[in-house]
């Protein structure tokens, strides 16, 4: 057995440049299958931290129902029950709600002098910052004073300040949203874009009070973000608020909700089925890759035999079975295809440690997948090394011998 | 006691829906220690019966005893040891695995034999020694003469301590010195007590042996002894 094992090596071994190029096949294509799962891992990790980023253990309820249209959560129709009663309520009846905070927004131009730019007008309540993990850059956010008086002060995002402010300082300059003036008390921290692929900078923040009763007038919302105690706590949280809205609302038992929950968990269950279809995708190339690799071993295999079948005849004439025969030629090939996986390991490892530290890529080795990948390999070495092998054993010594 | 008993062999092949038959009817019986030619004009099927008397084919019909074992209804492992452990071949083209070492080529039928010597590497040595080749231990065949090639592949045969040399037309590819040479090497092995059968078709040749068997159309023409007197003159 091992004799035969040192044959094929030795076999292997003479054949270097052969040997090379019937593994180049498995080579390639455990490496870039190595390369897409860390790069569909990478992925994964960048949308759950957007989710995360959020907030944490958040739940917004959104007014009306929300449907998928063009791969985005919209809302559909224009609802008006929603209220910041609903929003007191959920805090006050529900043990698992650490904070709320309705939120109402609508795209409006804010001008600062000469400058105007279209942004997000929003209003909110003091939680909203905790809630959703938005961060003070500058200056501070709005007291519960403020909100009580209707005060025109505003928190500004990134985007807004470049757009409005340029290199200038906004901290206590003045902006006007339709003919009324904000003080800029505040500069958020950058965060990015949402799930939606939506900036998240670009906004003025301004309590809800003011915005409700100064810009739209009027008493519903369109949004309420909600915080739960715990993460364990999301989905009990979510069923109360449920029961909580409906009865507000008070909705009989064959009417539809008439609004939407969606919580930091669902969020990561969708994008987690984006995730899963792209797995399906890598592990469909992976086979085409190894299936391609497999008819390459195959090829030289089938040459090798041919190349060598002097030597089978002498071999047999001396002693040897089909089933050694048989055997030399399996590792031959298991060889070749664990030279290749291990080769492509390398090669895949060594892209993705390039990749995530010169490249601006977010990259995730996948253990699992460098496992499975090199059982394949050892799989498609035997299993396209068996039949050049069979066909090997199968010569006719005699007719091997006189072979020229 | 026959150490080969062949009766009624025939072998066919079958070639894109014709049979042709090689041997027909071949008995044939030859005793330890005997040196026995097997002489015919190519294509008379000589190179069949070597093929089935190394146990390389087997009959189609007939019955072939090999020390005292019916052989041709083996399976492919019994038969490789059979092969493995009882006939040495020397071959013509002498066959002798390029790329590798004398001595590696010498202890190839070591790697498939079932119960292989501890000392293998000592014995290979010696039979290379006794072939005059101690100082080519570690040559390839490409970087080897001819004769040289054909006495490895003489010490090849003998690794396993065969009954039985099987030499197909061994001086075929010598020039006449070495062709001498490795006759003298057979008489040698005879007086050592193996039993060699030499398939030649060059009459001198066969006239080392001490029986001389015709083979013609398939079929045994004749069967001969050689006198010592003509034995002696071939030398």
């Amino acid at each position: 057995m091992f004799s035969s094992l040192g044959i094929a090596i030795k076999a292997l071994f003479s054949h270097k440049m052969r040997t090379f190029l019937a593994s180049l096949g498995i080579l390639i294509g455990i490496a870039s299958v190595i390369v897409m799962v860390a790069i569909g891992k990478g992925s994964q990790k960048e949308v759950m931290d957007v989710i995360a980023g959020m907030g944490e253990n958040l739940i917004t309820v959104n007014a009306g129902e929300m449907k998928r249209r063009g791969g985005r959560l919209r809302l559909t129709g224009n609802v008006t029950t929603l209220t910041v009663r609903d929003a007191n309520r959920i805090m006050e009846e529900i043990g698992e709600v650490e904070s709320v905070a309705p939120f109402e927004e609508k795209r409006m131009t804010a001008k600062f002098g000469n400058a105007s730019a279209e942004t997000s007008i929003a209003g909110s309540t003091f939680d909203f910052h905790s809630i959703r993990s938005y961060h003070l850059k500058s200056g501070e956010f709005f007291s519960e004073r403020d909100e009580k008086t209707a005060n025109r002060v505003a928190i500004i995002g990134m985007t807004a300040v470049k757009n409005l402010f340029g290199e200038e300082d906004p901290l206590g300059q003045v902006i006007k949203v339709h003919f009324i003036p904000f003080q800029i008390i505040g500069v958020f921290e950058p965060k990015g874009v949402d799930t939606n692929g939506l900036d998240q900078d670009d906004l003025v923040l301004i309590p809800l009070s003011t915005y409700l009763r100064r810009i739209v007038n009027q008493t519903f919302v369109t949004r309420i973000f909600v915080k739960a105690s715990s993460r364990e706590n999301i989905a009990k949280a979510s069923e109360k608020i449920r029961e909580l809205l409906r009865e507000n609302h008070k909705l009989t038992d064959d009417r539809n909700d008439d609004f939407t929950l969606i919580s930091q968990l669902d969020l990561e269950e969708l994008k987690k089925e984006t995730t899963e279809m792209f797995t399906k995708l890598i592990v469909g190339v992976a086979g085409i890759s190894l299936l391609v690799g497999g008819i390459g071993i195959l090829a030289v295999m089938l040459i090798s035999v041919k190349e060598r079948t002097r030597e089978i005849g002498i071999r047999r004439a001396v002693g040897a079975t089909r089933r050694d025969i048989v055997r030399q030629f399996l590792y031959e090939s298991l060889i070749i295809g664990f030279l290749g996986g291990g080769m492509g390991v390398a090669l895949g490892v060594g892209l993705t440690l390039g990749l995530t530290l010169w490249g601006e890529w977010t990259l995730i080795l996948d253990s699992n997948s460098i496992w499975t990948a090199s059982w394949a390999c050892a799989g498609i070495g035997v299993l396209f090394g068996v039949f050049p092998a069979i066909k090997a054993s199968k010569l006719d010594p005699m007719e091997a011998l006189t072979t020229e | 006691m026959n150490l080969i008993e062949m009766n009624s062999i025939c072998k066919s092949y079958r070639n894109i829906g014709f049979e042709t038959q090689v041997l027909k009817d071949v008995t044939l019986h030859i005793k330890e220690g005997d040196y026995v030619s097997i002489i015919g004009p190519s294509g008379a099927g000589k190179s069949t019966l070597m093929a089935i008397m190394g146990c390389l084919a087997q009959p189609t019909k007939g019955e072939y005893i090999l020390d005292g074992e019916e052989v041709g209804k083996l399976n492919d492992r019994k038969l490789s040891r059979v092969r493995n452990e009882k006939i040495g071949f020397v071959f013509q083209a002498f066959h002798l695995l390029p790329g590798v070492t004398a001595l590696e080529n010498v202890t190839l039928p070591l790697v498939y034999a079932k119960n292989p010597p501890r000392n293998i590497k000592e014995r290979a040595k010696e039979l290379l020694a006794k072939v005059g080749l101690e100082h080519r231990l570690h040559h390839t065949p490409g970087q080897l003469s001819g004769g040289e090639q054909q006495r490895v592949t003489i010490a090849r045969s003998l690794i396993n301590d065969p009954r039985i040399i099987l030499a197909d037309e061994p001086t075929g590819n010598l020039d006449s010195k070495n062709g001498i040479e490795t006759m003298k090497t057979f008489d040698n092995l005879i007086k050592e007590g193996k039993t060699i059968i030499l398939i030649t078709h060059d009459q001198e040749v066969a006239q080392h042996a001490g029986r001389i068997i015709s083979i013609r159309d398939g079929q045994i023409a004749s069967d001969s002894k050689v006198s010592h007197e003509e034995q002696n003159r071939s030398l």
